[in-house]
């Protein structure tokens, strides 16, 4: 596939979720590093949202927006879900791979990300009844991810729809599994150190 | 070496600016003791200018009658008398318009028989100077004349809806137009205790409503009862400081640990009909959740100023929060220390004259507060609004901003008249520094509508060029489409 096919092939994913994500998981059609920048894409205009939309439907304080902790985040909690879905869906005989699954929850998020620039800029043309408009183009484009990325969950572990739901809501439990134990890491890492370093000052101090 | 230079040049500048920046922000506010401060739109704290400053206090030594011990309440008179309920020495003190002593009321004359005061706490002063004095220990409310002969005693109030064993023990005050008597009890929690002008109770007003979360009633269902019994009891929070405005609303503050709201306006059938706008009407919004000064402010007394505006004295931090009628935060400023102008223990807050009075029962001091340009400005500006002559109080509003140009209630005020005025594009503006979405829409929509109407030939234009355009270009294919199939 050549390389302007495989930028433009997300745009069929979206108008055709069903066949592009099968193609995806079985003829090698997603990219990964093109995933992974739709993420990016995501993060930005989100956070371009949060700081610029226009004042009559922004109630965010711009203070409070970090696009670089947002990005971040958006990666980490990403991240987090892509590894639990992958440690069940494996157990639960799930066909997807990490990167299929990587793949798709990016690929998903291009109605988000051609949403959300363009209603920014839509807001600052509104007034205080016009809002309507606003949340409906961003709610229709969250709802649009919400399926594309059921579908790919779907379609790339080869699941019917209830296997899916019962993966997800599992995925949901490991995922509070896997935060408890990286705290639980980080607190018992902590204990080593704290130890290591009052058995360091015991010697200075004895010396 | 060059590198470095280029370097070091912006890094002196910088912290330069850093440093007077520090200077600018640390001058502001060098004259008073207290910070003085508001809270923004987002509810994030920024400094304001001092709206009062301290100016001096009053103690029983310096009248040289000993020293108030533990006072509890002041109050001052239309005619600008001071009255202080001087609690640990049984005693009424009066003071006059220039706050020297007048004259002294330990007891008065009951049916021939000289009696006393123990521990006054609360006193109010109606229009015909007759002092209605809570009684506390004594378990009465007694009314004096002017010239300090008994009016009336207010005591063992009888009522189906008072429990048999409920001792009345009155701690403050407020009597209004009718000589309606308006009493906080202490151990009542159904309401502040209304008497009419016969003495005769008539019932509660302003009942506090226990609220329950949804989590607690869960909660309860499981536990057994022994476990209920255990629990704390869901009581009703008591009032602990009343006023009145001259039209009759009741205003009284209750302490909320939640910092939900702690200041009522009682009509006259005893419902809350304050107005509440962006603040929660409970002091501070945020707090620190432990340690020194901590949780939400404990609002011990309430003055209401007129024009609207009330201002009420917070225990915890020793601050004085000033509203007006639609619950705007207008100023903030006093604290809790030892230095002069701070407090430790205020309880009670009136105004006279222009002065801010506020009592401290540790020190058994009044202490003064003179408003500043700044604090004059707003409480001009606001009087004018209230009056409904916002056109006038768009010129203070514009001083009030030379003074301090994060507040937003100027701004809402300046925008408005500009609205009025048919300058939509002013109006924005300063509606949206003032963060007033609702009126900045209505200035937006004119304005957006101003630009289409100038503009509306060129759209109309547009729009037919493009549509002649557009069956032009489809004519013109479509013969070509032709003339390629003839070619055929």
């Amino acid at each position: 596939m050549s390389k302007k096919k495989k930028l433009l092939y997300p745009f069929y994913v979206i108008s055709h979720p069903f066949d592009g994500f099968y193609e995806v998981r079985h003829r090698g059609k997603g990219s990964v590093p093109l995933s992974l920048f739709f993420i990016f894409l995501f993060g930005l205009s989100f956070s371009l949202n949060r700081r610029y939309a226009g004042f009559v439907v922004n109630t965010i304080n711009p203070r409070h927006v970090d696009s670089r902790a947002e990005i971040i985040g958006i990666f980490l909690a990403i991240l987090l879900f892509a590894a639990a879905n992958w440690s069940i869906t494996c157990l639960m005989e799930g066909e997807g791979r990490f990167k299929d699954i990587i793949t798709i929850i990016g690929y998903s998020m291009l109605p988000m990300i051609l949403v959300f620039v363009p209603a920014t800029i839509l807001s600052w043309f509104i007034a205080a009844d016009e809002e309507g408009i606003y949340y409906l183009l961003l709610g229709i484009s969250i709802i649009y991810f919400a399926i594309l990325l059921l579908i790919g969950i779907m379609v790339i572990h080869n699941f019917g729809f209830g296997k899916t739901l019962t993966t997800l809501v599992l995925t949901f439990a490991a995922l509070l599994i896997i935060i408890f134990i990286i705290l639980l890491l980080f607190s018992l890492v902590n204990q080593v150190i704290l130890f290591l370093q009052s058995v360091y000052t015991e010697l200075i101090m004895r010396a | 070496m060059k590198r470095n230079k280029f370097i070091l040049i912006p890094m002196i500048i910088l912290m330069l600016l850093i440093n007077v920046a520090n200077a600018v922000s640390v001058s502001a506010n060098a004259n008073v003791p207290y910070h003085t401060y508001n809270y923004d739109y987002w509810e994030d704290i920024y400094y304001t200018p001092a709206a009062y400053v301290p100016n001096g206090n009053i103690s029983g030594g310096k009248l040289e009658i000993g020293v108030f011990n533990s006072p509890q309440d002041i109050f001052v008179g239309e005619d600008g008398r001071v009255y202080v309920a001087d609690t640990g020495n049984n005693r009424i003190v009066i003071l006059d318009n220039e706050m020297k002593l007048e004259r002294i009321i330990e007891g008065f004359d009951n049916e021939d028989k000289a009696d006393t005061f123990n521990a006054p706490s609360g006193l109010y002063v109606t229009e015909d100077n007759e002092i209605y004095i809570a009684d506390t220990n004594n378990l009465r409310v007694v009314a004096l004349h002017e010239d300090g002969s008994l009016l009336k005693i207010i005591s063992n109030p009888k009522s189906e809806v008072l429990p048999d064993d409920f001792v009345f023990s009155p701690l403050k005050i407020t009597v209004d137009y009718a000589d309606r008597a308006y009493v906080i009890a202490k151990n009542m929690f159904q309401g502040i205790m209304a008497f009419d002008e016969n003495a005769e109770f008539t019932g509660f007003t302003g009942t506090i409503n226990v609220t329950i979360t949804t989590s607690e009633k869960i909660w309860r269902r499981f536990s057994t009862k022994s476990q209920r019994e255990r629990q704390a009891q869901f009581i009703p929070t008591e009032f602990t400081g009343v006023d009145i405005s001259p039209d009759g609303f009741v205003y009284a503050t209750n302490i909320d640990g939640e910092g939900q709201q702690s200041i009522r306006r009682l009509n006259p059938k005893g419902q809350d009909v304050i107005k509440k706008g962006m603040v929660a009407l409970s002091g501070d919004l945020t707090w620190r959740l432990s340690g020194d000064y901590s949780g939400a402010s404990r609002i011990v007394d309430i003055v209401y100023r007129g024009n609207g505006i009330y201002s009420v004295i917070d225990k915890t931090r020793g601050r004085i929060f000033t509203y007006d009628h639609e619950g705007n935060l207008l100023y903030i400023f006093g604290g809790i220390g030892s230095q002069e102008g701070t407090f430790r223990n205020p309880v009670a807050i009136e105004e006279k004259g222009e002065e801010i009075l506020v009592l401290d029962a540790y020190r058994g001091e009044i202490l003064r507060f003179l408003p500043t340009q700044y604090g004059r400005l707003i409480n001009k500006a606001i009087s004018l609004r209230y009056d409904g002559d916002e056109a006038s109080a768009v010129k203070v509003w514009e001083k009030v901003l030379e003074l301090d140009a994060n507040f937003e209630l100027a701004y809402t005020g300046i925008g408005k008249s500009y609205l009025a005025a048919g300058n939509n594009q002013k109006a924005m503006e300063y509606l949206k520094l003032g963060m007033d979405r609702e009126y900045y829409s209505i200035a937006y929509k004119r304005y957006r509508d101003d630009i289409l109407k100038e503009n509306l030939s060129y759209i109309l234009t547009g729009i037919t060029i493009l549509v002649v355009g557009l069956t032009v270009r489809s004519l013109v294919m479509k013969r070509r489409g032709k003339g390629v199939g003839e070619d055929e």
